[in-house]
């Protein structure tokens, strides 16, 4: 690491580089504007009121902050008063024990500004207009038309301070730097990049348009890389600090004083993966990426390895080594094989475009210029309850397992039908905002003329995450093992027994503990209740989309909240042998000490468990492992070809924690001891002890697989 | 045919190459002090009754057809026990059935070079259940080792090394005196059939366990090289040092376990590196 990137990761580390946002006047007569006009004015002063954050030993500059003055970007919805209301009323704050909204991630398409500045950008909503005549149109497009032209202002602005700071620079080294930042300013990203640098300084300063994820970084910078590094304008060591530069801005994106500034999640990328052509996208840039990223002591980003069948083994032993060896637990791993089978066979999207597919956020799939088209949280083991609770009559009779299943099914389908309406809903009241600076950067907003949130993209999915999925298979296991199959219990037992919450069936409640077949452990009974209900799934959702046409599929991940814990609390006793008011599973990795038969078992379950792909959407599995699987040497060969392996058999995610258990229990009583012991969440890495006591809880009951 | 078996343990990293399938054999013809596996000794199975974890409480009484004054290894008091406190060890298995569970990870064996290894216990005691699977594993194309004692006759060997490709052979000591005292039996037969083993060409790895105050000097050491060198070296040789793990598991037998210390890290490697 250079010294000059030192010094700037010690500012970043300290809450010094974050861009404080520069407060500004408007003048309120322009509320007499049409809405668009007075909304885009706002934003234009705002861009133009700002400073750039600029040190001596600057590199790049340009980013900038939304205070909520005006309409800002669509990730932090800073301004947008729709969303902020519908948030007020459904954030955090789940509806019939159902649903609750959450955030929406998204990638900008840094390609188009890389391909063609934002002159291009400009040209390309002049011809949109000549298409376009509703008024609302028109107005849209003349907004962005007038936000593009701010932002190349305050590229000429950013010029300015830097050519200005470089005057009292004593060292020759960083005053030239700033000379060279200044000088390049002034062509980029009004025009399109010609070199690496100043392709890196696009991202940085058009990343204020959707702070969010920096997409296939690896694919559409390796252009500029190849060029500069073949006719020699560029060293391997500069490119490392020109990425380093833009990481560090990543970081500095998220304010100190907030508990985001340790997680991960805030800003998530992909590298390798298929291209267009079909070949793996893992190539030296990747490489330098994932090395450069490593060095630096921060949090923010993290980032995923796309793999394919053709991603050589030394590259994924590579990037196992890189995590194991990164104590701030950066990277993740994701199935290319399944997930792209998915995009183009369930929701029909071109192979060229599915194969642009990201990670954004703790673990949501956007395509490169795309936002992640839903991401509400469903409590998925509802419909269990009620089956078992208030609908109990109708299984009170069942024949066979099957008979069951059906009824189950009806239930869940209802549950999800609502869930999917409210889902739409809020969508409907994000839409009423518009996003006049990131429809710049995303995909089709331009030729739809419309916003980003009002569907303005063509390409996107809708993934509301479920909770509880692995509740549900445990219990629809537990019914067809102990009812139907071994007769152990009746039907009519089990129900009376979750009415009383196992009270008075204490017995049974052990028996179903020890001797239930619950997912995990690769059995013949688990096996085909989660694969019979993951076909069931498809077949309900092949061809269903949301408001927006996008296809919804399933996911199962937790964000920064404590969803699972809410919907728990107000579930009553599920046939699991889960009492009424215990907190939820999320993911589809941990199974608190049930996945009894080893690591291997566990993970043919998760392989085998959905052929179709429709739980592609925002999917994480958690991988406890003793540490010494990963960190001895010999074992970690073995934990590669375990890990491969279970890539090869069709699992789409994972993701590792390697502690002990006593440790996180140590933890859990005296924090101050455990300070620095960082472990995987739900899609993001953060500090144990910075945790709230549901999220500590889960993680300690998440099985630590020895072998 | 059956084998009584007490445990089959997936994705195991240690008996072998690769990732492998571990099938434990009951029944031991050896009574090793050391042993961490007391529950393998017996041939049966046996009831484990662990009384550190025991509240009490009196549900396996209830659960117990007689009324726990007499055990026909049911199973029920363990089945309803609420803290894991007892456990039945071991019961009989068909090839068939070992053969689904060791199939299911055929997948992790071809990427990792892993595959299956019999251990115990002594597996070479149920030969014929042994020679029957080893078979069934080859037809499927399944790398197979075969960890053992070597206190069988050496027909035993001949029968199942045409489908056995590894063997893991446990040496202890030299010493007779020593070998009688601490497994009841003498090393001689041990030691010729290694011999033969070695000679015939078939791929061994020797396992040495290191026990303090018994063969964790670096004479024993070398004369047990000195021994492997005369027949050909064989291609590993690894050295699993004594640890405690097995004791609470004697408890739960109603024995007493021998006490021995655990050897430091750097004794280990001192020793390792002779046979460097």
């Amino acid at each position: 690491m250079t010294e000059r990137i030192r010094m700037l990761t010690e500012l970043t580390l300290r809450g010094e580089m974050y861009v404080k946002p520069v407060k500004t006047e408007f003048d309120r007569a322009d509320l007499f504007l049409p809405r668009e006009q007075m909304e885009s004015k706002r934003l234009c002063e705002y861009i133009l009121n700002q400073e750039p954050k600029l040190t001596p030993h600057s590199l790049m500059t340009g980013f900038f902050n939304f205070d909520g003055s005006v309409v800002g970007d669509a990730f932090r919805r800073g301004g947008h008063k729709a969303t902020q209301e519908a948030f007020k009323l459904f954030y955090l704050k789940p509806i019939d024990n159902l649903s609750t909204m959450e955030w929406q991630h998204a990638t900008a398409d840094y390609t188009k500004v890389l391909n063609k500045g934002i002159r291009g950008i400009i040209y390309d909503i002049e011809e949109s207009l000549t298409c376009h005549n509703e008024p609302e149109q028109v107005e849209f497009l003349l907004a962005l038309k007038r936000v593009a032209n701010a932002l190349i202002e305050w590229a000429h602005k950013c010029s300015e301070r830097a050519l200005t700071l470089s005057l009292t620079t004593q060292n020759e080294e960083y005053r030239n730097n700033l000379k060279k930042l200044s000088e390049a300013l002034l062509r980029v990203p009004e025009n399109a990049p010609e070199t690496f640098y100043e392709a890196v300084l696009c991202i940085y300063v058009c990343f204020s348009a959707d702070p969010d994820s920096v997409g296939t970084l690896d694919r559409y910078l390796y252009p500029f890389y190849k060029k500069d590094i073949g006719n020699g304008t560029l060293t391997k060591d500069e490119a490392a600090e020109y990425l380093q530069e833009l990481f560090l801005m990543l970081q500095a994106a998220t304010p100190i004083s907030t508990d985001r500034f340790t997680r991960g999640g805030e800003s998530h990328f992909c590298i390798g993966g298929y291209l267009p052509s079909g070949e793996d996208g893992f190539n030296e840039l990747s490489r330098l990426i994932v090395e450069s990223m490593i060095e630096l002591p921060t949090y923010i980003p993290q980032l995923t390895l796309r793999w394919t069948k053709k991603t050589p083994r030394e590259v994924f032993r590579f990037m196992l080594d890189c995590e194991r060896k990164d104590p701030h637990k950066r990277i993740a791993f994701q199935n290319d094989e399944k997930r792209i089978k998915c995009y183009t066979e369930i929701c029909d999207i071109p192979f060229e475009k599915a194969v642009s597919y990201t990670t954004v956020g703790c673990n949501e799939p956007a395509f490169l210029g795309a936002i992640t088209g839903s991401n509400s949280k469903i409590n998925f083991l509802r419909s269990m309850e009620t089956v078992f609770h208030k609908k109990s009559k109708l299984i009170e009779n069942n024949a066979s397992f099957d008979d069951f299943f059906d009824i189950f099914k009806k239930e869940l389908f209802s549950d999800l039908k609502r869930a999917y309406e409210y889902d739409n809903f809020y969508n409907k009241q994000r839409a009423q905002d518009i996003n006049y600076i990131s429809s710049l950067v995303f995909n089709d907003c331009i030729e739809n003329a419309k916003s980003l949130t009002q569907g303005g993209g063509n390409t996107a999915i809708a993934s509301p995450t479920c909770l509880g999925i692995t509740n549900v298979i445990d219990s629809l296991c537990v019914v067809k093992q102990f009812v139907f199959d071994e007769k152990l219990f009746t039907m009519n037992e089990l129900i009376a027994a979750l009415k009383s919450d196992w009270q008075g069936y204490e017995d049974m409640r052990t028996l179903i503990l020890k001797k239930g077949k619950f997912f995990g452990n690769d059995d013949d009974t688990s096996n085909y209740v989660a694969q019979k209900l993951y076909r069931e799934l498809y077949d309900f959702l092949k061809d269903k989309t949301n408001l927006y046409g996008y296809h919804w599929l399933i996911g199962d991940l937790v964000g920064y909240n404590i969803h699972h814990k809410w919907f728990g609390e107000h579930t009553k006793a599920t046939p699991d042998g889960r009492f009424s008011g215990d907190m939820l599973k999320f993911g589809i990795g941990q199974s608190e000490g049930r996945d009894r038969e080893g690591l291997s078992a566990l993970l043919n379950s998760i392989a085998k468990l959905d052929p179709s792909g429709i739980g592609c959407g925002s999917t994480v599995t958690n991988i406890t492992l003793d540490e010494q699987l990963i960190k001895n040497d010999d074992n970690f060969e073995k934990t590669v070809d375990l890990l491969l392996t279970y890539f090869q058999n069709g699992g789409v995610h994972f993701q590792l924690t390697y502690v002990s258990k006593e440790d996180l229990i140590c933890a859990q009583k005296t924090p101050d001891d455990y300070k620095h012991l960082r472990v995987r969440v739900s899609g993001f890495s953060d500090y144990f002890v910075k945790l709230n006591d549901a999220i500590q809880d889960d993680i300690i009951a998440r099985t630590t697989q020895s072998r | 045919m059956k084998a009584t078996i007490f445990d089959i343990e997936r994705n195991s990293y240690v008996d072998g190459p690769g990732i492998r399938t571990t099938v434990f054999f009951k029944g031991c013809n050896l009574r090793c002090a050391w042993c961490h596996n007391p529950e393998s000794q017996s041939g049966f199975s046996q009831m484990l009754f662990y009384k550190d974890k025991c509240t009490g409480c009196g549900k396996c009484k209830e659960k117990c057809p007689n009324n726990l004054e007499s055990c026909e290894l049911c199973g029920r008091c363990a089945l309803y026990c609420p803290h894991d406190a007892r456990e039945i060890c071991g019961r009989e298995y068909t090839v068939d059935e070992v053969m689904r569970e060791i199939l299911k990870d055929q997948s992790y064996y071809e990427t990792s070079g892993g595959g299956v290894t019999f251990s115990g216990g002594e597996c070479m005691l149920q030969i014929d259940f042994l020679e029957e699977i080893l078979k069934e594993c080859k037809s499927h194309g399944i790398h197979t080792a075969v960890d053992t004692a070597g206190h069988v006759p050496f027909e035993y060997f001949e029968k199942i090394i045409p489908y056995t490709d590894l063997f893991l052979y446990d040496v202890k000591s030299l010493d007779n005196e020593k070998h009688k005292e601490y497994t009841g039996a003498t090393n001689e037969l041990i030691l010729a059939n290694l011999e033969m083993l070695l000679k015939s060409g078939k791929a061994v790895w020797v396992r040495i366990p290191i026990i303090p105050n018994v063969n964790d000097t670096e004479e024993e050491m070398k004369k047990i090289k000195s021994f492997l060198c005369s027949y050909g070296y064989p291609p590993k040789v690894e050295l699993l040092p004594y640890h405690a793990m097995g004791e609470h598991k004697y408890a739960a037998l109603g024995k007493k376990a021998h006490a021995f210390s655990v050897p430091g890290k750097e004794k280990i490697s001192r020793l390792r590196k002779l046979f460097e």
